[in-house]
């Protein structure tokens, strides 16, 4: 893999910030179709083009009990 | 000689990196010029996050990190400011740009970070704090700002103060060109294409000329930020400096030979298929150089070589196209068939025509100079010329009305021109930013900063300065405009004006010290340096 220094200039700096594997750079093909389905999903959003994160999200149906 | 780190925030984060920032890329050039050490860390391109910025942060001994941009880029210059004193507690951090410009002391107050401020253009006074520097370091001279044109900075009690303008320079040609070589081309290269024509939307490798600085109009949405002789510094009310704009104007433009040359090394070296003039209003200089830029211009342009064949064959464009396209900025009252034909010859594809509104009361309040009759036309003399135009729509201005965007909206059917209009917004530097500044204030509950970090996205309807709408029914405009519906906007109508008597405006005007409407015009320096 290509080493890409961040830093551009006229000397050489004392330390080099090369780039780490960025987990992005190397997704999966599974990975990358989802990426892309966000993108374009998010891109055309309206009427039934919804797009849902997927996070740890959970509800145990309490926060309603107060009310009864 | 000055150790310095550049740093471009990022901006637009919703969009790919497009533009190499041409004013910290300039600054770089003339740094260099004269002799100072300097890299670049472009975080817009990069977009690699705040560990990686520590590391560059931590790269090198820097003297100065220097930091810049729009107010747009505010929120990320906050953040890498932080991150800069926190790795760097004893590097000078200096600021500049059209962030700091707009409101010099609020962003001193924000921003305990920043060292010093250059305020206005830059182009004179950066060499200048480098070289105090220099001499700083060399012969132990204290540092002394006070007599430094251009600038804010700190008492050693931390307390800002902002010092005189600095004169405009008279030469744009005495600039050197920007300092490409270090910024990640390819990156660029790779978002190369523009949605705007043919040409531009097949570019393999576009890059940005700004060829002139300034722009005649008072449009009331508009900022300069003193890089064209717009902006005074004088004591306020309290008896401190303060920055004042105004409708004064330095126009200043560079020469076509100055321009090709540059386009000419840029495609020799990089090989680029287009050029984008960031330019505020081509057609302003046209017609301040009484029409000889723009024509002078296209035929530097073609007898450099750089006309690309479907022009010079009068064929079509298509992938084996050689030469340089190019696009840029114009005016619906400005321009002239004349000229748009010979910008066609030389290889431009398409102009960006702020028309904002079809509405004759709207258009007279902005200070465009322009008519509905004027931007309907205009559409179609740059068609006729074979160039496309992109035609910017605003709503939301604080006359609008129901009947102004149905103006609007009957237009856009008329001409077959299809947008999702953005809103009227008050950026810092404009008429509007002081005119409603208490009104936006109280929307943002006394929290003006939240206000400016919330300009970053472009997308985001933010404070409403329309005198009738609330966000809610702009929101509801906007799809309006954008499905150009007649039928849905009279329904609204029909609705809301039931419920007017009850609505009271969110937005109302009132003067300002920082916005002087006259033409008090800032100083040209006699000679440069």
């Amino acid at each position: 893999m290509e080493e890409k220094n961040v830093l551009k200039g006229n000397f050489e700096t004392k330390k080099k910030v090369i780039l780490e594997e960025n987990p992005q750079d190397n997704l999966t093909n599974s990975q990358q179709i989802a990426k892309d389905l966000k993108e374009t999903v998010l891109q055309a959003l309206g009427g039934s083009m919804v797009y849902v994160e997927r996070t740890n999200l959970s509800w145990d149906g309490n926060s309603d009990k107060k009310g009864e | 000689m000055v150790k310095i780190l550049f740093i471009n925030p990022v901006i637009r984060e919703e969009d790919n990196p497009k533009h190499i920032p041409y004013g910290i890329a300039l600054l770089a050039a003339i740094a260099i010029n004269d002799g100072h050490q300097v890299q670049v860390y472009d975080a817009n391109a990069w977009r690699k996050g705040d560990e990686v910025l520590e590391q560059v942060c931590a790269a090198d001994d820097w003297d100065i990190i220097a930091i810049g941009g729009l107010t747009t880029a505010f929120g990320y210059i906050k953040k890498a400011c932080k991150i800069v004193r926190r790795i760097n507690p004893q590097t000078f951090i200096l600021a500049g740009g059209g962030f700091l410009t707009s409101m010099p002391r609020e962003i001193m107050d924000w921003m305990p970070e920043i060292d010093l401020g250059v305020v206005g253009e830059a182009f004179v006074t950066f060499p200048v704090v480098l070289r105090m520097f220099d001499e700083h370091k060399l012969i132990k001279i204290p540092l002394d700002f006070q007599k430094t044109l251009g600038i804010i900075y700190r008492k050693s009690n931390g307390t800002p103060v902002l010092n005189g303008v600095r004169p405009n320079i008279p030469n744009l040609d005495a600039l050197p060109w920007p300092a490409w070589e270090l910024f990640p081309l390819d990156i660029y290269f790779a978002n190369s294409k523009l949605l705007f024509s043919e040409e531009s939307f097949t570019s393999k490798r576009r890059l940005d000329v700004n060829g002139s600085l300034g722009c005649n109009l008072i449009c009331r949405y508009c900022w300069h930020l003193g890089t064209t002789g717009d902006m005074v510094i004088e004591e306020n009310e309290d008896g401190i400096n303060d920055v004042r704009f105004t409708y004064g104007r330095n126009i200043r433009y560079h020469s076509p030979d100055y321009i090709v040359n540059m386009v000419q090394y840029l495609r020799d070296t990089y090989d680029i298929d287009f050029i984008s003039f960031i330019d505020e209003n081509m057609m302003t200089m046209d017609a301040y150089s009484k029409r000889t830029w723009i024509f002078d211009l296209c035929e530097a342009w073609i007898a450099a070589g750089l006309q690309p064949t479907c022009r010079s064959k009068g064929i079509p464009h298509d992938d084996s196209c050689k030469g340089v396209h190019w696009g840029g900025t114009s005016h619906a009252t400005l321009h002239r068939k004349e000229s748009l034909e010979h910008m066609f010859k030389a290889g431009c594809s398409q102009l960006v025509y702020g028309l904002e509104s079809f509405d004759r009361d709207i258009l007279k309040t902005l200070g465009k100079g322009s008519t509905r009759e004027k931007n309907i036309n205009s559409v179609a003399i740059c068609q006729s010329a074979g160039i496309n135009p992109i035609p910017n729509i605003i709503i939301g201005f604080p006359e609008e009305t129901f009947e102004s965007i149905r103006n609007t909206i009957t237009a856009l059917l008329e001409l077959g021109i299809h947008a999702k209009p953005h809103f009227a917004t008050a950026y810092p530097g404009s008429e509007w930013y002081y005119d409603y500044k208490d009104s936006i204030i109280e929307q943002y509950k006394g929290n003006l900063e939240a206000y400016i970090a919330d300009l970053g996205d472009a997308t985001k309807i933010t404070a409403t300065i329309s005198h009738r709408f609330s966000a809610m029914e702009l929101l509801g405009l906007q799809k309006i405009v954008e499905l150009r519906d007649l039928r849905l906007l009279e329904l609204t109508q029909i609705h809301w004006n039931e419920a007017d008597q009850f609505m009271k405006p969110l937005a109302t005007p009132k003067t300002s010290f920082n916005m002087v409407k006259k033409k008090i015009q800032a100083p040209l320096a006699k000679v440069v340096g």
